[in-house]
């Protein structure tokens, strides 16, 4: 093959041409130059691309590249500085320049306008032409670009006539006569600026005027050396200086504005203006200016003034207030471009929940303090239950400012994350202040109202509404077990006296409660619970294991009991304990025969089925339904009442059973022959001597108070209204709790709390067995913090009891204070 | 063939013209795969090519010119495919062909 191949001869190519075209270098240099002139002018359709092209090419081949390069550069150059500077320079409106220095005097607005319009026309024009036939007269020298450019490592011949326009055009002075005067582009950028100007008061202008003008410094760079974006002129001669005119004008207008601060506008107007100035990057600059303008703009009408805008009279308080969502969307935008964290609005509207919060809690303070000075004597009903109401308005109204509040930050703030945290805590904080401790107790106040009347008729969405809503109060309660204690007593008295309106919707809030908040804290409510399911089986157990012995009488008392596991039932609490010793006594009422029979009967019966419990009957809880007839005298009829009262009612006026018709007891003699607890009696003597729609009892004499002297005298004349009476006492319904009960609530918390430190102060030291004093506090707080906030003082006083105990000892040689756990 | 297309803007085929009268009518696309011919032809410049959707050459005859066209479309026809059969071309072409690519910026 190879050998075959060294046979064919390969044809020489034919040289470029026979000796006869053999054209000198000067002849080719002249035509090419004519044809340059005439692209120049816009007539290149009678030129043959090929025909140029080859003397191109032909020059190249000789070795000639160098001569032609710069042959073209120098032409363009004469170009340039002899046909377009003049011509441009001629076609400058003299006054342009005029208007243009320091003094703007006399111009008016539409004349500079006009004058700039021209200008930036022009100058488009030229840059516009030079582009073009640039393109052209590359093509034509493309094989030197291509060939003696790339080899002797040369910018293109576009390229370098592109910095002889720069040179020779925008770095030149823009007036013929004054050779160092402003340069065109230092005209340029003014004239721009002016009309940007011109647009943001509201002036039309021709955008595409300036857009060109803008590619033309985007093109070129400042020097032809380093090609990077820094170096284009649009970067480094004008953005510079659009940024800081923009900077003056905007902290001016922010000036302005803050003069007559109404902060919704001023928002109205960064925003606008915010917009205002990506549009024109878009439509007029370029869009890598848009972040750097907006910048300018957040900087100097934003940041500074945010504080004052935040804060003024017209503020994010005046827009809270006045739900001005849409202006508090505005601040929320602001304030997230200038910070990532939002910290003034933040702290406006904490500010402002803390502020409606404490109002609130003052409010509420404020009816307290005024009951509590009527308290002293009589008035104590009403007050309380004035209380209450201000507890339940308290409830309702922080839930409104939390719905109010939400609602804004769905709608205003985009649900924005720290803001949400923000505002949490701020309710977080007032519920909890130190100057209000009684946020627990409304809570349970608000569900106990509403589990007794509240949802009456309302459908399962509704109820499931509420029922979130306590929870979601119950989240900010710091708290946890003095809600429990309240929480529980109120249930208490909801079950024991069957006030709970829906079993399942108790169950409900529990069931939410322990989802909320642990297994832990339901536990006893639950328990609460199936004593008296349990209680329920038992009395019809029973009912049934008295039918069983055949004892038909028909005097029989009917019993129901519950049975309350002493452990889970605040007991205690539930009895008011104006004075205390009577409830250490533990004293046992003496009951009625009939009643007695049925106790021991009943205690019999129980024992049999757990045996080991011990039943201890609190008199203080139970109600009875007894009939009692009144004689008919005087020509009444003989009248029959059902009369619902409590235990103690029913023994007081069983006591009158035996004793002869209009024959009086005196107080002590009913409390002697009882053994009712003396507050007891006198409330129950109360309700049924001195309330005067159910006076079964009369007086002597007859005054308000119970005195240890009066007789008592079954009212043979009592008139009715109805067949059954029911016959309060007055401990009915769950209120606020008085002074003493608080101070009382307050203690027995603290007990628990104590025991609650001590065996979390265990618990921890058991696993660590030994730990510094510092860790041991951190970790005991943390432990606890789901049930309340514990004191240190508390806490350090549990650490000193179990030393004393030998739970724990002090490490004696230890930097830091440590202690040991003794097993 | 004559020549002298009415001017009628772009047109899909466009005439190249040897030194020696031969006519070639090419498709645009894969005429302008040289780089001379394509700003030759652009119309934007508005040279005399690009007006009557003709070039001729004047220093390549009608045989190199036919087998540079021969390439050109050789080349479009190619151009994704992998593994592209080499072109014939007669070993004493080869030093023509060569100066006509490097004139025309195949």
């Amino acid at each position: 093959m190879l050998s075959g191949r060294g046979r064919t001869k390969i044809r020489a190519p034919r040289r470029g041409g026979t000796s006869a075209e053999e054209v000198d270098f000067n002849t080719t240099w002249i035509e090419l130059q004519q044809s340059f002139t005439a692209i120049h002018t816009k007539d290149a359709s009678g030129l043959s691309y090929e025909q140029l092209y080859r003397h191109a090419y032909r020059i190249v081949l000789r070795k000639k590249g160098d001569v032609l390069y710069k042959n073209v550069q120098d032409f363009e150059q004469k170009h340039l500085s002899t046909v377009v500077r003049p011509h441009f320079q001629s076609v400058l409106p003299p006054p342009l320049l005029v208007h243009l220095s320091p003094s703007m005097g006399g111009s008016t607005v539409s004349e500079r306008r006009e004058l700039g319009k021209h200008f930036l026309a022009q100058l488009r024009t030229i840059w516009e032409d030079h582009r073009l036939s640039m393109g052209m007269i590359a093509d034509v020298l493309m094989y030197m670009d291509r060939v003696y450019c790339a080899d002797q490592k040369r910018a293109s011949i576009y390229d370098t006539s592109m910095s002889q326009f720069r040179n020779c055009i925008l770095f030149s002075s823009a007036d013929p006569v004054d050779k160092d005067g402003i340069n065109v582009i230092g005209v340029l950028t003014k004239v721009i600026l002016d009309q940007i100007q011109m647009e943001r008061n509201g002036d039309i202008i021709e955008n595409h005027l300036i857009k060109g003008c803008v590619y033309m410094l985007e093109a070129l760079y400042i020097d032809s050396g380093l090609e990077v974006d820094e170096n284009k002129l649009y970067n480094a001669q004008f953005e510079e200086e659009f940024l800081e005119a923009s900077r003056k004008f905007y902290l001016a207008e922010g000036q302005q504005m803050l003069q007559a601060p109404d902060a919704g506008s001023y928002a109205a107007n960064t925003m606008k203006r915010i917009r205002q100035e990506t549009d024109r990057c878009r439509s007029t600059l370029l869009e890598s200016t848009t972040p750097k303008i907006v910048k300018v703009v957040e900087d100097s009408l934003i940041r500074d003034q945010l504080k004052d805008l935040i804060e003024a009279e017209t503020g994010v308080r005046y827009m809270i207030d006045n739900e001005r969502l849409d202006l508090l969307h505005m601040i929320y935008d602001l304030n997230k471009r200038v910070d990532e964290n939002k910290t003034e609005l933040t702290k406006a509207v904490t500010g402002r929940i803390l502020e409606l919060g404490a109002d609130l809690n003052k409010g509420v303070m404020a009816v307290s303090a005024v009951s509590s000075d009527t308290t002293a004597d009589g008035g104590k009903v009403s007050a309380a239950g004035q209380q209450t109401l201000a507890a339940l308005k308290w409830v309702e109204e922080v839930l409104q400012l939390k719905d109010r509040f939400d609602n804004i930050l769905g709608l205003s703030f985009e649900g924005d994350l720290k803001l949400q945290t923000a505002q949490n805590r701020s309710f977080h904080e007032f519920i909890n202040s130190q100057l209000f401790s009684r946020s627990a107790e409304y809570i349970s106040l608000f569900i106990d109202e509403n589990m007794k009347k509240g949802i009456k008729g309302k459908s399962e969405n509704e109820i499931d509404t509420v029922l979130e809503k306590a929870i979601t109060l119950l989240r900010y309660v710091q708290d946890k077990d003095l809600f429990e204690r309240y929480y529980k007593k109120h249930l208490c008295k909801r079950l024991l006296m069957n006030k709970s309106l829906s079993n399942d919707v108790e169950k409900q809030m529990i069931s939410r409660m322990k989802i909320e908040l642990g297994n832990n804290f339901t536990l006893k409510l639950e328990a609460m619970f199936r004593d008296m399911t349990i209680s329920g089986e038992l009395t019809t157990g029973y009912k049934e294991h008295v039918a069983r012995l055949g004892d038909a009488d028909p005097r029989r008392v009917e019993l129901a009991i519950n049975v309350l596991t002493s452990m889970t039932w605040p007991l205690e609490s539930m009895s008011s304990n104006n004075d205390r010793e009577d409830q250490t006594k533990k004293m046992q009422c003496n009951y009625p025969g009939a009643i007695e029979r049925i106790k021991l009967g009943f205690e019999k019966y129980y024992s049999e089925k757990h045996s080991g419990r011990k039943l201890t009957w609190q008199a203080n809880l139970g109600t009875a339904d007894i009939r009692a007839t009144f004689p008919g005298k005087d020509g009444t009829k003989e009248r029959k009442h059902e009369l619902n009262v409590s235990t103690y009612a029913m023994i007081i006026l069983m006591l009158f059973n035996d004793v002869p018709a209009r024959h009086s007891l005196s107080f002590e003699e009913i409390q002697a022959r009882t053994n009712i607890p003396k507050n007891e009696l006198v409330r129950n003597l109360q309700s049924l001597a001195i309330a005067p729609k159910t006076r079964i009892l009369i007086k002597e004499p007859m005054s308000k108070d119970i005195r240890a002297s009066d007789q008592f005298l079954f009212n043979e004349g009592f008139q009715g209204k109805f067949h059954k009476i029911k016959i309060g006492v007055v401990m009915a319904a769950n209120r606020v709790e008085g002074e003493a009960e608080r101070r009382d609530t307050q203690k027995r918390n603290d007990d628990s709390r104590g025991f609650c430190i001590e065996a979390a102060l265990v618990r921890i030291m058991k696993q660590r067995k030994e730990l510094t004093h510092a860790h041991l506090f951190t970790e005991t707080i943390s432990l606890l913090n789901s049930q309340f906030r514990p004191d240190l003082a508390m806490i350090k006083k549990k650490v000193e009891s179990l030393i004393e105990r030998e739970y724990l000892e002090r490490i004696e040689d230890e930097n830091t204070p440590s202690y040991r756990y003794l097993a | 063939m004559t020549s002298n297309a009415p001017p009628s803007g772009q047109t899909d085929y466009v005439t190249l013209v040897s030194c020696d009268g031969f006519e070639f009518k090419v498709q645009r696309s894969s005429a302008e795969i040289a780089e001379a011919i394509r700003r030759m032809l652009d119309p934007r410049t508005g040279f005399y090519e690009a007006i009557h959707n003709r070039c001729e050459f004047s220093d390549i005859t009608g045989l190199v010119l036919e087998k540079v066209v021969e390439y050109l479309y050789y080349n479009e026809k190619n151009k994704d495919a992998k593994e592209v059969p080499d072109m014939e071309i007669p070993p004493e072409m080869t030093l023509e062909v060569l100066m006509a690519a490097d004139f025309l910026n195949v």
